[in-house]
């Protein structure tokens, strides 16, 4: 709509007082459905069915997500505005947590808050004009497998994140060697793996070697989700990872900004994604620096 | 006691499937052009968009498919079931069916492991396919 | 891709968030708006598209929250304005 002249600047927006209203739980009861009557409720539910399954098929399993929740919980204590800051975990309070939806624990969650968020998109010749530093879009890609979690034989790859992903980045002109960084739709840290997996950074069941060796906390050689996320940070949906892409692109993220702050390669090319439903929907953007 | 968790919302839809589960038997709908045999029950064939079908029956065995434990209830009525086994069922015909393991602790459930239908009365109306071990 | 087509974003817009009692989703909305306008630097009738992520069903006392609702608490009238799902 922009390239069509329909629109000169287009706003997104989020907003919810999950926290402290009851309309995430009148959310979950009307998402169920007819899975209510067995006792199936929400995202938790659905995400460890296909968690489950990916353990069955794969080496996969807390021992993995609990590098994903622990670095994610390191970039949250570099962001004074993250839920989670001065909140450190280590690999022994993620271990020792309880289970809401096993194989999930509790820090396997996304975060329920109050809040909200908004962008602003508008051509990159207007862009040029304004205060901050453009963070471009240079591709999108979207897929959408949209079959329910209990029909779906993807639950553990590949989903919409394969096709999304080679779409994005082909409009773009970069491969995934130059990615700098990734802002990953985290609902549930098993997300962040198949996700990851899906955009080929390691095959199935090579998650835990990969990031193993700190590879995407502060420091590492791919950061992902360094504004903490949705483990972290707070929920957003698809602007939690989409702001904070935005901001380290312009260069506006103080302590836990990519580059020398937080010795890691500054951020010209970043992934970001955002799923629908339980991996029936997925959209990758490039974001970057021109 | 009142029967206290959700109940099926029966519409025109899936009639014929619950209608089948009160009679201790699970219907499909299986697609006369093409053979698929489709879950949940709907218009057309997914695969080929025909409309014609024959209802078949399941032999009610499969194995499971994936499988989550609850340890928190979301709903008051699942309060006493704590863990509960909630998992996908792939039937040997093919249809895959969200439903709970019994019979068994949760330690004891696995992918692949054979399973075999057992109904659940919850309302003159109303049985629902639950499924467990096959010994 | 054509450079010449490109987007991008300019500003982004925050509130304060985890438990903020006493307050509806709507205000969440309008407040990380006025503040993604104002970071942008750009006057609000700039602003004619919204895309508002699908919300959540309204808690009793609350309306229910459309794009339509935010634009008029915002005072725009979009060209183009939609619910995204999710």
């Amino acid at each position: 709509m922009l390239d069509a002249g329909l629109c000169r600047y287009v706003l997104i927006s989020y907003g919810h007082n999950a926290f402290s209203s009851a309309s995430l739980f009148t959310m979950l009861m009307d998402f169920a459905g007819d899975d209510a009557v067995f006792g199936h409720f929400g995202a938790t539910g659905g995400y460890a069915l296909a968690a489950r399954r990916a353990m069955h098929e794969f080496n996969t399993g807390p021992q993995t997500w609990k590098h994903i929740a622990v670095a994610q919980r390191a970039w949250a204590n570099l962001n004074p505005h993250a839920m989670m800051h001065g909140k450190p975990m280590s690999f022994g309070d993620y271990l020792s947590s309880k289970y809401v939806v096993e194989p999930l624990r509790l820090p396997d969650n996304c975060l329920v808050n109050d809040g909200g968020r908004a962008v602003i998109i508008t051509t990159l010749e207007r862009a040029r004009d304004l205060r901050h530093r453009p963070a471009v879009i240079l591709g999108l890609g979207q897929h959408n497998p949209s079959v329910q979690v209990t029909q779906s034989g993807t639950l553990t790859g590949s989903t919409g994140a394969r096709k999304a992903c080679e779409t994005a980045l082909s409009m773009a002109g970069v491969t995934r060697d130059d990615v700098d960084a990734c802002q990953i739709y985290d609902c549930f840290t098993y997300t962040v793996e198949l996700t990851l997996q899906d955009y080929g950074f390691f095959g199935p069941g090579e998650g835990e070697s990969w990031f193993s060796e700190g590879t995407i906390g502060p420091g590492g050689r791919m950061p992902v989700n360094t504004s903490g996320g949705q483990l972290s940070e707070a929920y957003y949906m698809g602007l939690t990872p989409l702001s904070e892409a935005t901001m380290q692109i312009m260069g506006r993220c103080k302590d836990r900004q990519l580059g020398p702050a937080t010795q890691t390669k500054e951020p010209s090319i970043i992934l970001v994604s955002d799923n629908g439903g339980i991996l029936q929907a997925h959209s990758c953007c490039v974001l970057g620096r021109i | 006691m009142a029967y206290n968790k959700p109940l099926p919302r029966v519409n025109g839809d899936n009639q014929e499937f619950w209608e089948g589960c009160r009679n201790h038997e699970l219907k499909f709908q299986q697609c006369a052009s093409c053979g698929h045999i489709r879950f949940p029950a709907s218009l057309v064939c997914p695969k080929c968009l025909c409309s014609d079908f024959q209802s078949i029956v399941s032999t009610g065995t499969g194995k499971v498919y994936t499988y989550a434990v609850y340890h928190v209830a979301f709903h008051q009525g699942f309060l006493e079931d704590l863990p509960y086994v909630v998992a996908v069922v792939e039937l040997q015909e093919g249809p895959r069916l969200l439903t709970n393991i019994v019979g068994c602790s949760p330690e004891e459930v696995s992918c692949e492991m054979p399973v075999t239908v057992a109904w659940e009365n919850v309302t003159p109306d109303i049985s629902l396919p639950m499924f467990k071990p096959l010994i | 891709m054509d450079r010449e087509k490109t987007h991008a974003i300019v500003g982004v817009g925050y509130t304060p968030q985890g438990r903020v009692p006493g307050r509806t989703s709507l205000s969440f909305h309008l407040e990380a708006c006025t503040n993604a306008i104002n970071d942008a630097g750009i006057p609000k009738d700039h602003i004619d598209g919204l895309i508002c992520y699908r919300h959540f069903p309204a808690p009793s006392d609350e309306n229910d929250l459309t794009p339509h609702l935010v634009a008029q608490h915002l005072g725009i009238e979009p060209n183009y304005l939609s619910q995204d799902a999710n």
